[in-house]
């Protein structure tokens, strides 16, 4: 078997372990779901049937006792219970194991075979695992023997054919073949269909009754072979009863196979459309392939501007929105949605809830909500780390709860939505919550902020989140929430997402997670600041307009803008980033948005809107904390893009940034 | 001329390798993923015989082949059906639907050219 | 033919008045210089973006990490100025970047054995230079060590 096929089955099992594990922790929430049944079972039934394709017997063997257990959950016998949903998932579980060829040394594998068996036995079921197909060997003929077949009616319609039948036959060594025409009809009774004429041969001696059952094997036929002896001279029309009293040598069917209780399958459910398998390294590549593309549109359009040339303009804006297109099409392939992830935080719940004694539900809402496959696989470690917090820290045990009147089950919930263009996941617990008072008193107890800061609530939950706001030695129940909190923001804003905590003492926690669908292209507002240019994405641009005349020059009170009766502080850009020269007399401002903050950027003026291929930017830079990457600009030029967060968080005069932008 | 042969199963490494062992073969292979996708390759392309699966998701294989029989570019096609064990109510289950005969699973690349050969001849 | 065993090949090239070589297994190309992009904060070792057939890389000035004092960069004629792509791993990572050279001059086999360490009290930082041979006029050229060079900047970068 190749390696090739080998991989393609690895890559499937990953697929069907996940899929099983999602069914049997589905399964403990919704016991009765026959859907699911079905799916567990059809997910164990491939694992075997592939899993013996491809030499994996012992997975086979051990998938085939898993699944003759289920078989009778399947049929409505066994209820499912938590301790079968337990074994099932400890079941799955050793697969991998399996399949690797490693070895049982204390005999888990048997163990849990056989306290699912016990569990789902003590049923009265007559259920008898089918052994192979029993084959009656029928006693070799010394003598010569003729047969005589027809094919059943629809034998024809189902594809069988006579041709290759007494080829076979020939191949046995037939001699003698008559056909047998006194069944067809009057041309006006014929269907084209059907196979009117029966054959009768002389077979040698030494062909048994098992030789014909295989030329037999794929032809609906009723046959009958008799040693010659019987058979001395017959007219061909009297053969037919003849036989009818001859002992039928058809291998009679085995006694011992009982039917299994096949139940009704239920309607299929919307499953998954029709897909192929790609490897994600060919998406990636025809992702930078798009980004690439993109990047040549762009200085098309450019260069077909400057030409003026109308048929050359035309062509540009046909590449820009086939392009555009392409992009759109290739960023759809790279989704993936939630549910990929929340087998697996399901689990984790199950887990944590039974080791720490704190009964919790786990609700799950927008599972279908689709994120870029990149920022799905590096969303999995954060989330699992904010679901830990939340059960860990941010659950009351049960007395407690009981206490301040709650339900004694905690709920944890997971949501993921689309806002705008962007994705918001959301882990919401109806736990103890956190204390303003109390994580301000100990960030100033860090030094991580003056005593004098002036902190929303929003900011100073986030405070959490801050590398120094708990350590290891010092895990509390407050500060619990923030440990590996910091790494968590890290992946998060690296994913260029955002973090937001709420939280309501006693009534519970909600961090929400915002982050762009795709990580690879953007749409981006190009704007100019002494001559250089730059990029700011879109999704974060609020509103822009002309910085008023008395903002021109900084006020000795701080530079903030009314908007709307809101005060939004606003920064410089030109300031910022050190740009030499004066500004020009108007200036625009743009405002962005990250979370719930707001800050106007002062910039020199506003190029347009473009399509932003994201480059990262080198270690070598990161020094240059506000910006986050970059983007070729369609003369070839580039421009860098403004990390909006970074710059929110660097211009928040109310957080003392701990390190100033190094310009 | 060349005969095309339609895979119909859920597994994409059995798929594969019924797949490449016919190419190899000298035939011609069409693949499907399910019951829903089978129906529709079988009755829009030209297809010599069906190798089909029986439990796959959307439409299993004896709907399949009972919504084929029905199809009129349906008639005719000899289909064979996998099936993990051989009980025999799979069988007639299989033969009322309108499936040619069957082939157990596991099977050899071998077993798999002998039951081609002895549907297309 | 063991001359790898016994040879480098190194391409030479001078900042301001000192020639350096570096190895040509290091070296991805030599370009003619590209608009720049001034990365605000960036540092004063690598503080632009060049756009290198599609792929955003680094500039970073050589100048500062070996301690290159030009009195006249004015006398360096402009059309003599080359971009190198180099390759370099940082911190473990294998990086393209780019570098300036005000001026390119060969591809050169250097025996081995020519190659020296450097004088204990050199003026060169000994952290960054893997050693030196003497150029055909008598000059001293050194070899920088790339990778040691960028995961300092990088590392300084950080803490910037």
């Amino acid at each position: 078997m190749s390696d090739d096929l080998i991989a393609v089955f690895q890559e499937e099992l990953a697929e069907l372990l996940e899929s099983l594990e999602r069914g049997l922790v589905d399964l403990q929430e919704n016991p009765e779901d026959a859907g699911l049944i079905n799916q567990v079972f059809r997910d164990l039934h491939t694992v075997k049937g592939s899993g013996a394709m491809f030499g994996f017997t012992d997975l086979a063997a051990f998938i085939h006792d898993f699944e003759t257990a289920f078989e009778k959950v399947r049929a409505g016998d066994v209820p499912v219970t938590p301790e079968l949903v337990r074994l099932g998932l400890a079941a799955r579980d050793q697969i991998p194991g399996l399949v690797n060829g490693d070895p049982d040394p204390n005999g888990d594998r048997v163990a849990i075979l056989d306290a699912l068996r016990d569990l789902t036995s003590g049923v009265a079921t007559d259920v008898v695992v089918a052994e192979d197909t029993v084959v009656i060997e029928a006693r070799q003929s010394d003598a010569p023997s003729v047969l005589w077949f027809r094919l059943s009616d629809d034998a024809l319609a189902l594809g069988a054919r006579p041709d290759i039948i007494l080829s076979e036959l020939k191949d046995l060594g037939a001699t003698q073949i008559t056909a047998d025409l006194s069944r067809i009809p009057s041309l006006d009774d014929l269907n084209a269909d059907q196979c009117y004429v029966a054959w009768q041969m002389q077979l040698p001696a030494g062909v048994s009754p098992s030789d014909v059952e295989d030329v037999f094997m794929f032809a609906d036929a009723e046959w009958t072979l008799t040693p010659t002896e019987v058979v001395e001279t017959v007219e061909a029309d009297e053969i037919d009863d003849l036989l009818a009293e001859a002992p039928s040598l058809d291998a009679p069917s085995p006694a011992a196979t009982q039917p299994k209780t096949e139940k009704a399958v239920a309607a299929p459910a919307a499953e998954p459309a029709a897909s192929i398998r790609v490897p994600a390294a060919r998406l990636d590549a025809l992702m930078d392939s798009v980004g690439e593309l993109v990047t040549v549109e762009a200085r098309l359009t450019e260069l077909a501007r400057h030409s003026r040339d109308p048929a050359l303009l035309s062509t540009a804006e046909e590449v820009t929105r086939l392009s555009a297109r392409l992009r759109d099409a290739t960023m759809t392939m790279r989704m993936v949605p939630m549910r990929t992830l929340v087998s697996r935080f399901r689990r984790l719940i199950l887990g944590l809830s039974s080791d720490l004694g704190k009964p919790v539900e786990f609700v799950v809402d927008g599972e279908d909500t689709e994120l870029d496959k990149t920022v799905i696989e590096k969303l999995a470690d954060p989330l699992v780390h904010i679901l830990r917090n939340a059960i860990d820290h941010g659950m009351e045990d049960p007395a407690a709860r009981a206490q301040t009147d709650k339900d004694k089950v905690g709920c944890i919930e997971l949501s993921a939505k689309h806002v705008g263009g962007e994705v918001h996941i959301i882990v919401r617990d109806d736990g103890r919550g956190m204390s303003p008072e109390k994580i301000r008193a100990k960030a100033i107890e860090r030094g991580l902020i003056s005593s004098e800061a002036q902190l929303t609530n929003g900011q100073v939950f986030a405070l959490v989140l801050e590398p120094g706001f708990s350590t290891a030695e010092t895990v509390t129940e407050l500060s619990g929430r923030g440990v590996g909190m910091d790494v968590v923001r890290r992946t998060i804003e690296g994913l260029r997402g955002v973090i937001e905590i709420d939280s309501k003492l006693g009534l519970g926690t909600t961090v929400t997670l915002r982050l762009p669908l795709t990580l690879a292209i953007i749409d981006g507002l190009l704007i100019e600041v002494a001559d250089e240019r730059y990029t700011l994405p879109m999704s974060s641009v609020k509103e822009i307009f002309e910085l008023p005349l008395d903002k021109r020059t900084a006020s000795r009170n701080g530079d903030y803008l009314d908007i709307r009766g809101q005060f939004v502080p606003f920064v410089r850009l030109r300031r910022l980033f050190d740009c030499a020269g004066d500004p020009p007399t108007e200036q625009n401002v743009v405002v962005v948005e990250a979370g719930d903050a707001r800050v106007g950027i002062v910039v020199d003026r506003i190029i347009g809107t473009n399509q932003t291929v994201i480059k990262q930017v080198s270690k070598l830079q990161q020094g240059a904390r506000a910006i986050s990457g970059a983007t070729i600009l369609g003369d070839g030029t580039v421009s860098l893009i403004v990390d909006v967060a970074q710059l929110l968080a660097m211009s928040g005069p109310l957080i003392e940034p701990k390190k100033e932008v190094a310009a | 001329m060349t005969k095309t042969v339609l895979t119909v199963d859920d597994s994409p490494s059995i798929r594969r390798m019924i797949a490449l062992t016919l190419r190899e073969a000298g035939y011609n292979v069409l693949e499907a993923s399910d019951g829903q996708d089978g129906l529709e390759k079988a009755t829009t392309s030209r297809v010599d015989a069906i190798i089909t699966d029986q439990n796959m998701p959307r439409m299993d294989g004896i709907s399949m082949i009972k919504a084929l029989r029905q199809h009129p570019n349906g008639r005719g096609v000899p289909i064979v059906v996998l099936s993990t064990d051989s009980a025999d109510t799979l069988k007639s289950q299989a033969r009322e639907a309108g499936a040619l005969g069957w082939m157990v699973k596991p099977f050899t690349q071998d077993k798999l050219l002998a039951v081609i050969k002895k549907v297309l001849g | 033919m063991t001359l790898s065993a016994s040879h480098k090949i190194v391409i030479t090239f001078s900042i301001g008045p000192q020639r350096l070589a570096i190895p040509a297994t290091d070296l991805r190309e030599i370009i003619d210089p590209l608009p720049t992009t001034r990365v605000p904060g960036a540092g004063d070792f690598a503080p632009w973006v060049v756009n290198v057939r599609g792929a955003v890389l680094p500039l970073g000035d050589l100048r500062l990490p070996l301690g290159i004092n030009d009195p006249n960069p004015a006398e360096r004629p402009e059309d003599a100025r080359r971009f190198l792509v180099l390759e370099a791993i940082i911190g473990g990572e294998a990086t393209t970047v780019t570098v300036m050279a005000d001026i390119v001059h060969e591809v050169a086999t250097i025996p081995l054995k020519s190659i020296e360490q450097l004088p204990a009290n050199s003026m060169w930082p000994s952290e960054f230079i893997e050693g030196l041979f003497k150029g055909p006029e008598g000059e001293f050229v050194l070899i920088p060590d790339l990778s040691a060079i960028f995961t300092a900047m990088a590392q300084r970068a950080a803490v910037a």
